[in-house]
């Protein structure tokens, strides 16, 4: 009896080690009737992990997210989110677990200065003043645009702006975050900057779902799932969807420059495992 | 020259009376025949502002912008009366930052005609460019009677440029047009631009981030930091001579890979690779 229980609190912890802090089962969904926009899509993610959502455009990948936040109903299938189902009723409840970063930063700006602008997310969780004016300037800062928290919104550039709707999600704090191309409009620096600061939130235990076409950033991720006409086509480890050609050729993805040549070397029967080392490393941007 | 900046400002006043320069003392030719130019630079940078100033949609707080030898500057409209902004608009064709957001008609064809039928465009002839130009941006016909709403954002970009390219400008100034596409969406895309500037003759001028869109098509590259041009002139300059690093830029991938297998191999390759089959055939000879 003793070591039943022992046993049951193994697999209770290793539950919790491994929930699912999302789960998506058989969902459909069709802006126009017959035309499906995501068809009997199944997924699963871990709680902590960072997963990159590869696809082409108009492969349902920006619809998945809205439908995970509530922003679209569901034809068909459940979405269930740290263990809450998703309907009208719980809608709330789940949106207090995702910060959502669009594409277009436009989408999000509703605040007359971009200190309101970071503060809106907060205000809607009904967050301490005190503890939101702190966070403000932390994460303006952290996104390098502490400078700007008195200007209005519509006159900084669309990179700017993407780094305040950054700041505005990441300060609510959520356990799980989506990134929609939010760093699409970044320059490199700014972009790498931005994704060190991602990986950083990742480790310290908030789960990630980055939409993205960049390969370089979902070399960064633990997962890869990618969606191709509404459909899953491919999911797994990042290393070996980085090196499944087909899949990426067929949603209109590209093999990393590095890998790129790795297999012309090998086609030509220049196998030499000390570049394929080297090839990988940049790859995987080590 | 088509368009001849010199010495222009702009400043941006915020609700608050405080203002700030988006750019600043900017001197720049640009021709109307063959370039393809790439402007880059630093988020925040004015990079966008720039390129509003290229069709008189925004005017200089100080310096002239002349545009096919009209002269733009600040109040000009007030000052000299008799000047005509709109033609230029028909001659420099400017796409923003997410056109897509701009589609507003009922379809696809009422989108693209929209633009030349403004400016005095019978609709026959608007729809027989409507047609052809459907298909240069990737397009098929049956497009043209669908709404635009119905679309996925890299097909509504490429509606919104098709709306643009069909007032026949001769100057064609994107801003960040590939930014959300997939890898082969941008490739097509920037294809296309290179056959409205090769075969067409038209200057293309794109704002972008991706240095390998610089690398592989740009004839030039135009480099903003706070507001200021700091670099105009061959990429292959900027990328192997210049401190990249002062002005938020990297390598494009085709250099980077590049130079660490020059170091790893300790070898120094005898020309820079221009696409990963050159790269390939400068590996394959030092192995």
């Amino acid at each position: 009896m003793l070591f039943f229980n022992q046993f049951d609190i193994i697999l209770m912890l290793i539950g919790v080690d491994k929930m699912n802090i999302i789960e998506i089962k058989d969902l459909s969904f069709s802006y126009v009737e017959n035309s499906p926009v995501l068809r009997d899509v199944n997924l699963t993610i871990k709680k902590g992990e960072w997963v990159s959502v590869l696809g082409h455009n108009g492969s349902g990948k920006s619809t998945l997210s809205k439908l995970i936040i509530g922003l679209l109903k569901a034809d068909k299938g459940d979405i269930i989110v740290d263990g809450i189902t998703l309907t009208e009723d719980t809608v709330h409840e789940v949106r207090k677990k995702i910060g959502i970063v669009f594409q277009n930063p436009d989408n999000q700006f509703v605040g007359v200065t971009v200190e309101d602008d970071i503060a809106f997310g907060m205000e809607n969780l009904c967050f301490d003043r005190v503890e939101m004016l702190e966070r403000i300037d932390e994460y303006a800062k952290k996104v390098n645009m502490f400078e700007y928290l008195k200007k209005e919104p519509h006159n900084l550039s669309g990179g700017q702006k993407q780094r305040v709707a950054i700041a505005g999600i990441l300060a609510m704090k959520t356990d799980i975050i989506i990134f929609d191309e939010a760093t699409s409009m970044l320059d490199p620096i700014g972009r790498d900057k931005i994704m060190e600061y991602i990986k950083e939130i990742n480790d310290s235990g908030v789960t990630v779902i980055s939409i993205t076409h960049d390969m370089k950033e979902a070399v960064n991720s633990d997962k890869i799932i990618v969606l191709k006409d509404g459909q899953v086509l491919a999911s797994g480890d990042t290393n070996d969807i980085l090196n499944d050609k087909a899949t990426l050729n067929a949603s209109n993805l590209e093999l990393l420059l590095p890998l790129k040549l790795l297999y012309k070397l090998e086609e030509s029967g220049l196998n030499k495992p000390e570049l394929k080392d080297l090839l990988w490393r940049l790859s995987l941007n080590k | 020259m088509a368009i001849k900046f010199e010495q222009v400002s702009y400043e941006y006043i915020g609700v608050d009376g405080s203002s700030y320069k988006a750019i600043n003392d900017i001197n720049l030719d640009i021709s109307d025949k063959h370039e393809f130019i790439t402007l880059i630079g630093e988020t925040g940078s004015g990079k966008s502002t720039l390129v509003q100033h290229m069709n008189a949609l925004v005017k200089p707080s100080s310096g002239t912008v002349s545009i096919y030898g009209i002269k733009v500057y600040k109040d000009v409209r007030k000052k000299a009366k008799n000047v005509k902004l709109n033609p230029l608009r028909e001659k420099v064709g400017l796409v923003f930052q997410f056109p897509e957001y701009q589609l507003f008609e009922e379809t696809v064809l009422k989108d693209i005609i929209f633009g030349p039928r403004n400016f005095g465009v019978s609709l026959e002839e608007a729809t027989k460019r409507a047609k052809d130009i459907i298909n240069l941006v990737g397009l098929d016909e049956s497009y043209l009677e669908r709404s635009p709403f119905n679309l996925s954002g890299g097909e509504k970009k490429r509606v919104s440029i098709a709306g643009i390219l069909a007032m026949e400008p001769d100057i064609l100034v994107l801003d960040e047009p590939t930014s959300g596409l997939d890898p082969k969406g941008r490739d097509a895309l920037l294809e296309l631009f290179t056959s409205i500037n090769k075969t067409l003759g038209k200057t293309v001028i794109i704002i972008t981030h991706d240095m390998n869109t610089v690398y592989k098509y740009a004839t030039r590259v135009l480099v903003m930091k706070k507001g200021s041009l700091v670099f105009d002139g061959d990429p292959i300059d900027l990328f192997t001579n210049q401190a990249i690093d002062q002005w938020n830029l990297d390598l494009p991938d085709l250099l980077e890979i590049t130079r660490q297998l020059e170091a790893h191999l300790n070898v120094k390759f005898n020309k820079l690779p221009r696409s990963i089959d050159e790269l390939f055939e400068l590996v394959k000879g030092v192995l």
